[in-house]
């Protein structure tokens, strides 16, 4: 038991239950509660010492999230 | 030289964690921004101090240039942002 | 790492956590997601991973400009 393993585990837990049922019930909101358990799964791939899965999970990140303010800014009228 | 070492890592360490308090204390946004920035700093001189090795002041620098862009980011579009014609 | 440092970078990323999860401001938001990417490093440049560390230091501000985009300041 690592502390960065529990750490991790606490972050995917808050992560998940607040982005699955966002408190008020927006896009933007539901959008910045989901960057909290990608933190915590890559605090958790830390734990195993996997250094490729850190740099793809590190990129694809980042690219999903540019893909989501694309579709929700296409999404929101103007 | 080790003693020294980690007195400076321990004062680092407690001038952050007197940051993150004094962040969640405060109510409006642009008081929360100033010790959000004295936090970034903590860190970053305790990123250097935590793991000898030449590698590490490229991390360091990163990361200090990395926060404070996104302060500044955030800074500047609670407060007005770039004005979109149209 | 001492047990010290690690009950230090460890409530930071918690309280910054916990922040971001309860609070219904979109800038507070941000502004704690930061300070729990703050308290996150520590624990990756301990580990040893020098490389993984810079690419996401410059990775993680890109992200929140991203966010940014559709965070206008006609709502608060």
């Amino acid at each position: 038991m690592n502390p960065e393993f529990i750490l991790g585990l606490i972050l995917l837990l808050i992560g998940s239950a607040v982005s699955a049922f966002p408190r008020p019930k927006n896009y933007l909101i539901q959008l910045i509660n989901l960057e909290i358990p990608g933190w915590g799964l890559l605090l958790v791939m830390l734990s195993y010492n996997e250094a490729l899965a850190l740099f793809t999970f590190g990129g694809v990140s980042a690219l999903s999230t540019f893909i989501l303010v694309r579709v929700i800014e296409k999404r929101r009228p103007i | 030289m080790e003693v020294a070492l980690l007195i400076a890592l321990s004062v680092c360490a407690i001038i952050a964690a007197y940051a993150a308090v004094r962040v969640v204390l405060e109510k409006r946004p642009l008081r929360k921004l100033p010790y959000l920035n004295v936090l970034s700093f903590a860190i970053s001189g305790s990123l250097l101090l935590i793991l000898p090795h030449p590698l590490s002041i490229v991390v360091a620098v990163a990361y200090f240039v990395g926060s404070t862009l996104e302060s500044n980011a955030i800074a500047s579009t609670y407060a007005g942002g770039i004005q979109k014609d149209g | 790492m001492d047990s010290l440092l690690v009950v230090i970078f460890g409530f930071i990323a918690v309280i910054g956590a916990l922040t971001t999860a309860f609070n219904r401001e979109p800038y507070i938001k941000l502004i704690s997601m930061s300070m729990m990417i703050g308290g996150i490093f520590p624990f990756i440049v301990d580990r040893g991973f020098l490389d993984v560390a810079a690419a996401t230091a410059v990775i993680a501000p890109i992200s929140t400009i991203f966010i940014l985009l559709i965070c206008r300041k006609g709502e608060p």
